[in-house]
Order: C-alpha cells, then structure tokens, then sequence
C-alpha cells in the first residue's frame, strides 16, 4: 500500500466510529483557533449526510471542507457576510450532493472573502483567515479556508469557488493544487451568485489522484442548472509530447515568481515537450472587461439581500425602502458595495455601449485569441498571482488585487478550465503556477501537472493533522 | 376633434402546471406561500430552469398572433427593487423577444373588421403580492415566479370601446389556444394601456400609461375618459404630461401615479443563469400541431358554411366548447340555423338561469330535441319544457317525451272543443275578428297555447280557429 492509500484508508477508518468522529472534531475545532479556515464544524452532522449513501467507493468515508458560499442542507450559509449571517440552507448543491451520494462527508464550511469578492479571505464579516505557512500572511482567496483547511491536513480536499481566480490564488498562496473546470462542467446549483457567467465551483486538493475523483464524481449536466453541460474530454495521445505555451516576458512580477516560472518552465522542457513563447495582445484588456461583467452581473446577484425573507435585517426603519436601504448599508462590507455601485453603474441605460457591451466583446476577442492558440499547443502555463503571500493588513489595495488578477481571470472570461499547482518554495512559503487548457481538457490538464510535479522538487505541506494521528490519540 | 392613438400591454398568466423556472405548482387559491421553494424565494445558490411547457404555450400564442417567431430564446434580467419581487430582478426578454411584428384581427360592433398589429409578445415571471395590514404589509409568493406572457400593441385603437371589443376578442382567443383561462377578476389576465391624443392627422402625442384595468369595461370607461381629459388639455393648450396614472373606478376618473422623471433605469442585461438557446424542429413540430382553429375564423366559417346571423355567429364561437357542442349538434342532425337559435335562445337563457354547465347535456340529444319539435312530435313550448328537464335530469329528450306523454300533443277533437270553449268565453273578441281585426287573432292563440299547457300545435290551432269562425286562411294573412 503506498503513503496516499495509506492516508485514504485512515481518513475512512477516522469517520467510521462515533469516537474517532469526536476526536476529529476536536482535532479541527483546536487546529483552526490558528488558522481561522472554519466557520462551522460539524464532523457528526455531515457523517449523518455521507451515511445516507451507505457508497463506500473510492471517496466513501473521505472528509471536505464546503466554502460557506454554497449549501449544504442544515450547515449555515453566510458566504462570509453579516448579510447572511444565521442562514440556514434549506438544500444542497449538486456537487456537495454528489458527494455525499458517494460517500464524502462534509465536515465544516470554510472562510471566504464576502460573496467571494477578495485575494485575502480578510474581507470576511466573521475573521481572517491565516495561511498555514506562515500564520502572519494571508491564505489567498476568497476560498481561503478551503485553501488553508486542505494545506493545514484537516482535510483531503476543499470544496471552493473560482470567479476570477479565488480557487487557484489561494491554493497557490497555500502550496495545494486548484482546479477551476471548464464553464458548466460543474453544476452552479447551490453556489452562490457573484458573476454567474464566469464562476465555477472548484476543487482544492494535495494530491492529484483524488482530485481527479472528486472532479469525475461532480462534474457533468444537471437538471438544476441550465447552463451545466455534459462534454466530452479533450483528447491528446497520451504520449506525445505536448506542446506548452509560455510568455517570454512577465510584468510587474516579483522576482520570487518570475523563478518559480523559470524553474516550471525547465520542468516542461525536461519533460521532453516543447515550448512555444507567445503573446496574447488583447490579454491586456482582461482585467477592466472581467470586472466590467463581474459588476455588472454582482450587481443583479446580489439584490436579493435586503432582509425582507432571510439573513440580517436592520431595525429602527419606519418603512420598507427605509429598511432595505439601512440593511444593504450595514450588512454588506465595503469591497461589496463598491462592486455593486460600480456594477450598477455600467448597466445604466445609455452607458451599456461604453462599459458592459464593450466588456463584452472584449472578451468574445480573447476567447477567439485563445481558440486561435489551442489549434497550436495544448496549454498555456502562466503564473497564478503576480506577487507571493503578503502579510496580514498589509497587503494589496483593492486595485491593485484587481489587477493582480491577470493571470487567472483569462479562465473566467473565456470559460477554459486551469489547474494550479505548488512549483517551489521560495523564503519558505509555496509559489504557484497554472496550466489553462482548451475547453473539456481537465483530464490533460491532470495527467500534464502531474507529470510537472513529479519533475519539480516535491513540496512539504505544513500539516497540523493527519488521520493517523488523530486516530494514534 | 382629436386622433385617439391607444395601444395595450396585456399580461397573461399561462396555464403551465408548474412555475416558469422551478418546480413549484402554479395553482391558485391556496394558503400564502404553500407554493413557495428555495428557487422562488430567491435563496442565495438557487438558479432558475426555463420550463418548456411556458415555452410551448408562449411559443402557440405567438403563432395565433401571426409574429415571426424567434428561433433562438434568449432572456434578459430587468433590475429593479420591489418587496414582493424575491430576486430584485425579473426574468424577461428584452433584447430578444420570442415572438415580433404580429397582429391580431377583430370586429367592432357594426362587423367592421380591425387589425392591431402586435408589436411584440415575450416570456416572463410574475411576482408575488404585498397584502397591506395595519401594522404593515404581508408578503405571498405563490404567485412569484409563475409564467407570464405579456404581449404589447401597437397604438392601433382608437376608442374605449374598440380596446373592450379588441380584448375581449383577445381573451376568447387565449382561451381558445388553451394557454390562459382569461380571468380578469383574479388577474390572470391583466392590462396596461398608453394613451396619446393628437390634432387630426398630427401622428402619435404624449404618451401616458394607465393602469390598474381589472375588467373589460374598466378598459373602455378609463381609456375614454383619459381620452376626453387629454382632449381637453389639448383644445385648451395646456401640457400634456408623460406619466403613469391610475384608473380609480370608485371616483370613475385617472389619477396620476408618478412621471416619467421618476421612471426606473431597468438596466437590462443578459440572463446568464439561462444561457439562449434554439428551438430544436420537434419543439415546432409539436407546438404547431397543437393549433387550433381561431375564433375569427370559426365565426366566418359559421357565418359562411352554417348561413349563421352574425349574432348568432358570434354567440357561438365565444366560448371553444360553445362553438364545437353546435358543430357536434349539426353533425348529429340538427339543423344548423334551428341549433343555433335554440343555443343562443332557450340554451342560453336556462343555462344563465341555473348555472348547470353545458356539459350537462350531449350535442346529440339537444340535436335529438331540436329534431322533436322541426319534425313536430312536440311542439316548440314542450321543447322547452323538455330541454329545461334535460338540465335538470341528464336524461335524453325520447326519455322525457315518453314519460311526460307529450308526444301527439292535443289531438283535433280536444283542439276543437277547448278553442269552442275559448269563443264562447270571449265572444266580443271573435266579433272583431270576424269584423276583420285580425290582430285580435293573437290574443285568442295565446288563450288557446296556455289552456293547451303548450301541447297544442300552434299552426293546426290557428287554422281550427280560423276554421271555426268561418274565416278562409288566406284573409287572415
């Protein structure tokens, strides 16, 4: 048996008893007074979900944390935000409940940034989240939590959820891989809207293998969301060498990344592929047509929060518009409203031509530009975020996060899945790159990072529990 | 004298099964909020599924209203905040509207024939209601998220009365096709109307919107009175204000709701929880099949084919039921202009009275009742009498007949000496006539048909009589 069934089987062992459950909900609850990656843990309640299955296939018995932005049936469901704050969801997300139908249990909703909207998890309503390498930087975000709780062992993986980045960033902030799929392939339902047209729900994982499992248990078409699809994977000879598109250049990077690019580009030469420098012009628009739609599109989401039917409702109103305005103006944090004024904004009437419609072709352009380059290689690798972990309080402006988005919202825009993985150390916290691949290329995408890891010097998580341990006493 | 240009927006609740994009029954009546679910109460994480069945009636409609019909189904998020509105965004279409450039015909009441074109129908979800109380408002959302159709004219109207004819038309059609019950009173069919006044000639003036038409007739009282107030304001060269008002039926007169300085920005965009889509050829297939004949082409038919008063036509073809039970009648022997005297008569009349539906009686036996008296086994007033105990009983016309023992009705020994009996009561009366006042030949017939408890036949009376007075047939004409 090698070390990863090893840990599989002691994961299963871990949640198969009464007792062993209570250790590890205590093993959770302590290791997170550190890191703050939890806002509810509740191993017995979600074991009692996972039961209902009696699967005990290859993720029977497995545990994952849930970003607090999509349901789960009786866990709360704030999304980070004093909005929500007391919610709890009445149903649960398909790719939670094909989980469980499999036998995973979900054992605690994980930090985010409000509504998903942040690189730090510091813009929660409920605490701030620190990064398992070093718990004076931030974990990256907005699926922080998911990120942390996976680098910090408390879990094999992490459900999260990518905008714009906010499953990748954190999972290279945190030394984990990080999937985003392709646009659909994971059904929406139960996640919980910012900018419906360009999220994904993702997965954060330390091991590739299982990752691949829980992708094929949750991915494909489902009756509950319209825009999910059923496609068919991407097909390469599997051992041809592939084709790797990079930049010759990277702006305004930090040295730290720029290292890990040249030392992840080495790994695909010394893979015997090749290796296509390129350029993408109209990658320079990404950042203002990405927050464009974003806006826009959180702008609609995110009406349906004013404490008229749930979550957080301001008193001392003397009349329902009153009342809706007080609440939005109490419950929402800062970084919220501003996208909600900005996405408001761009949607008025006379203005679509200048702001939303022009977003939009925009990004009809990158896609075509994208489409054009996957006819010549299979993936693009980049760097996932432009800077390392910073510290706590101390970090990017709300602009510059924005634009330090660049790399990971070409696979928002365009609906193209992107897998991030840990390429090296650097001053002892992890540096993360990412693959894109065309649309349905996940599984190239798996096996070509796998490949890359096994060619990079292996990286050591800073785990704080492992189920033998817990299980050891 | 002014141009009076009126076009309608008319809302219709469509007959789906469940809401237009979740689950949920669309049923009316219930307890608030029994009909409610995650989806429709706008819960973070839920996304809507676009119903197919909204779709297919959606879809029927704009083929009887003669659009071009979109190929690809496209929806649009139209932002505004209402209480009763769980998204704070209504589903519609916008930029793309299922169904374009139609129009729809009707009659006015002198069977001059009007087309209003249709400007364009499109698929959208209700919203709930607000109930106000004292100490507040309540909120039920059974009604949010169930399909609506709305479907917007062309100014094309010109009076109160040709925007009541124009919907009522419009209403026997929708429940013709099957895709709304067309009930005003309980808002299943709602309408908005803009009105504008003009010199003669001058083309479209300041458009105001009215609202809150519960009825036909609160359509044709509130646009001819906004009419005449904007005639007024024009004829004396005051300002014309674009806003929305409110008909107010208990002061009978609009009144104004807010301007057009305070109208929303809806700031459409596209719904990307509803990625667009196109109809696939057994999606068309199938809605088309399911077409019917319409009642403008059942009435001409009736008129032409049946030689049918307009009236008559008219009466028949209101109701989809009406018209086929008559079709079914004719079909099982009934003459045509006879079955549709009875429907729209005695039928009518009993129905109204006694509130039993139609369906109480078969098109064959009302044919086998018509046929009764046109082959005088019994007369007209028995045929009454035995159509009245077929609502009351089910049974067949034969059944009644044999068990009333009314056929034969009064053989001619009785006739003559009940019309001997009659004279000798009313001798004055025979005098006139025989001194050539032949209308006093009425009164005696009616003694003779009431005596008679309607048996006797009126035609075999009247010549008796005629005979018994010694008066020769032709004279009396």
């Amino acid at each position: 048996m090698n070390e990863f069934l090893k840990e599989q089987a002691a994961w299963k062992q871990l949640l198969s008893e009464n007792s062993t459950r209570r250790s590890y909900q205590q093993a959770l609850v302590k290791a997170d007074t550190q890191f703050h990656a939890l806002l509810e843990t509740d191993v017995e309640k979600g074991a009692l979900m996972a039961a209902a299955s009696q699967e005990t296939g290859k993720l029977g018995g497995i545990p994952f944390t849930v970003k607090d932005n999509i349901a789960v049936n009786g866990f709360q469901f704030t999304c980070g935000s004093k909005m929500l704050e007391g919610l709890i969801s009445p149903f649960t997300a398909t790719s939670v409940q094909r989980l469980t139908d499999a036998g995973a249990v979900p054992v605690a909703k994980s930090n985010l940034d409000e509504f998903g909207m942040g690189s730090s998890t510091e813009n929660s309503a409920f605490s701030i989240t620190r990064n398992p390498w070093n718990t004076d930087m931030v974990p990256g975000g907005s699926s922080g939590g998911a990120a942390a709780s996976v680098a910090s062992g408390m879990v094999p993986f992490a459900l999260g959820s990518d905008t714009g980045g906010s499953v990748r960033q954190p999972a290279a902030f945190c030394g984990v891989y990080g999937l985003k799929p392709t646009y659909g392939r994971i059904s929406r339902y139960g996640l919980a809207a910012y900018a419906s047209s360009m999220e994904s729900v993702g997965i954060l994982s330390d091991d590739l293998g299982l990752m691949r499992s829980v992708f094929q248990t949750v991915q494909g078409k489902d009756v509950h969301d319209q825009s999910s699809i059923d496609c068919r994977d991407y097909e390469y000879e599997n051992e041809k060498p592939l084709t790797i598109a990079v930049f010759r250049e990277l702006e305004g990077t930090e040295p730290e990344i720029e290292r890990g690019y040249r030392t992840a580009i080495e790994a695909v030469r010394s893979l015997g592929w090749n290796v296509k420098e390129i350029q993408l012009p109209s990658l320079a628009f990404s950042v203002p047509s990405f927050y464009t739609i974003a806006m826009a599109e959180a702008s609609a989401n995110l009406a349906r929060y004013t404490g008229v039917r749930y979550g957080y409702r301001a008193e001392g109103a003397s009349n329902q518009e009153e009342m809706v305005r007080k609440t939005r103006e109490e419950a929402f944090g800062a970084e919220v409203k501003l996208r909600i004024l900005l996405g408001t904004y761009v949607l008025r009437s006379g203005f679509q031509d200048q702001y939303y419609l022009k977003a939009q072709k925009i990004r009809t352009k990158i896609r075509r530009e994208l489409e054009r380059l996957f006819q010549e290689v299979q993936a693009v690798l980049t760097p996932v975020f432009p800077v390392m972990p910073y510290a706590s309080g101390a970090g990017l402006t709300s602009m510059q996060q924005k634009i330090a988005d660049r790399y990971t919202i070409t696979a928002n825009l365009t609906g193209i899945p992107a897998l991030s993985f840990p390429a090296c150390v650097e001053n002892g916290l992890p540096v993360g790159m990412q693959l894109m691949g065309p649309a349905c290329a996940e599984h190239l995408l798996f096996s070509a990072v796998q490949k890359l890891s096994d060619a990079l010097p292996a990286v050591q998580l800073p785990k704080v529990i492992t189920p033998q341990e817990v299980l050891n006493g | 004298m002014v141009d009076v240009h009126i076009g309608l927006e008319i809302h219709i609740q469509l007959l789906t099964s469940s809401k237009v994009f979740c689950s949920c029954p669309s049923s009316f009546g219930e307890e608030a909020n029994a009909h409610v679910c995650p989806v429709c109460l706008g819960y973070p994480g839920v996304l809507p599924v676009l119903s197919r069945g909204a779709l297919q009636l959606a879809y029927r409609a704009g083929l009887a209203l003669n659009c071009s019909m979109a190929e690809t189904i496209a929806l649009d998020r139209k932002n505004y905040f209402y209480p009763d509105m769980a998204k704070n965004y209504q589903i519609t279409q916008f930029a793309r509207p299922i169904g374009e450039h139609g129009w729809m015909e009707y009659d006015l009441d002198d069977g001059e024939r009007k087309r209003v074109r249709i400007h364009d129908i499109h698929l959208e979800e209700d919203a709930g209601k607000t109930i106000h109380v004292s100490d507040g408002a309540l909120l039920d959302f059974n009604r949010a998220g169930c399909s609506l159709l709305e479907i917007v004219t062309e100014p094309d109207l010109s009076s109160g009365r040709e925007a009541e004819r124009f919907l009522q038309a419009f209403r026997t059609m929708v429940r013709y096709l099957e895709v709304c019950d067309g009930n005003m009173e309980e808002g299943s069919l709602r309408c908005d109307a803009n009105v504008s006044v003009n010199h003669p000639g001058k083309g479209l003036g300041v458009k105001v919107e009215i609202k809150n038409l519960n009825s036909s007739r609160f359509v044709r009282k509130a646009l001819d009175h906004e009419a005449r107030r904007q005639e007024r304001l024009l004829k004396s060269g005051r300002e014309i204000v674009s806003e929305t008002r409110l008909w107010d039926e208990k002061l009978g007169k609009t009144v104004s709701m807010r301007s057009k300085e305070q109208a929303l920005d809806y700031r459409y965009f596209p719904e990307p929880d509803v990625p667009s889509f196109t109809l696939d050829d057994e999606f068309v297939r199938e809605t088309e099949a399911a077409m019917v004949e319409l009642p403008l082409s059942r009435f001409d038919r009736f008129v032409a084919d049946y030689r049918l008063q307009r009236e008559a036509a008219e009466y028949l073809t209101e109701e989809k039921e009406r018209s086929e039970f008559f079709e079914q009648a004719v079909s099982a022997g009934a003459p045509a202009q006879e079955a549709g005297s009875w429907m729209k008569g005695e039928l009518a009349k009993l129905l109204s009275r006694t509130g039993v539906p139609l369906e109480r009686i078969t098109p064959e036996s009302f044919a086998a009742l018509i046929n009764a008296c046109t082959e005088e086994r019994i007369t007209p007033p028995q045929g009454k009498e035995v159509l009245k105990k077929m609502l009351e009983t089910g049974d067949s016309p034969d059944e009644i007949i044999e068990r009333e023992q009314m056929e034969g009705g009064v053989d001619e020994e009785n006739l003559q000496a009940l019309i001997s009996s009659i004279l000798s009561s009313y001798p004055d009366v025979a005098d006139q006539i025989k001194d050539g006042n032949m209308k006093a030949i009425g009164f005696l017939m009616g003694k003779i048909m009431k005596e008679s408890g309607g048996a006797a036949d009126p035609r075999k009376a009247k010549t008796l009589l005629l005979n018994t007075l010694g008066i020769s047939q032709d004279t009396s004409n």
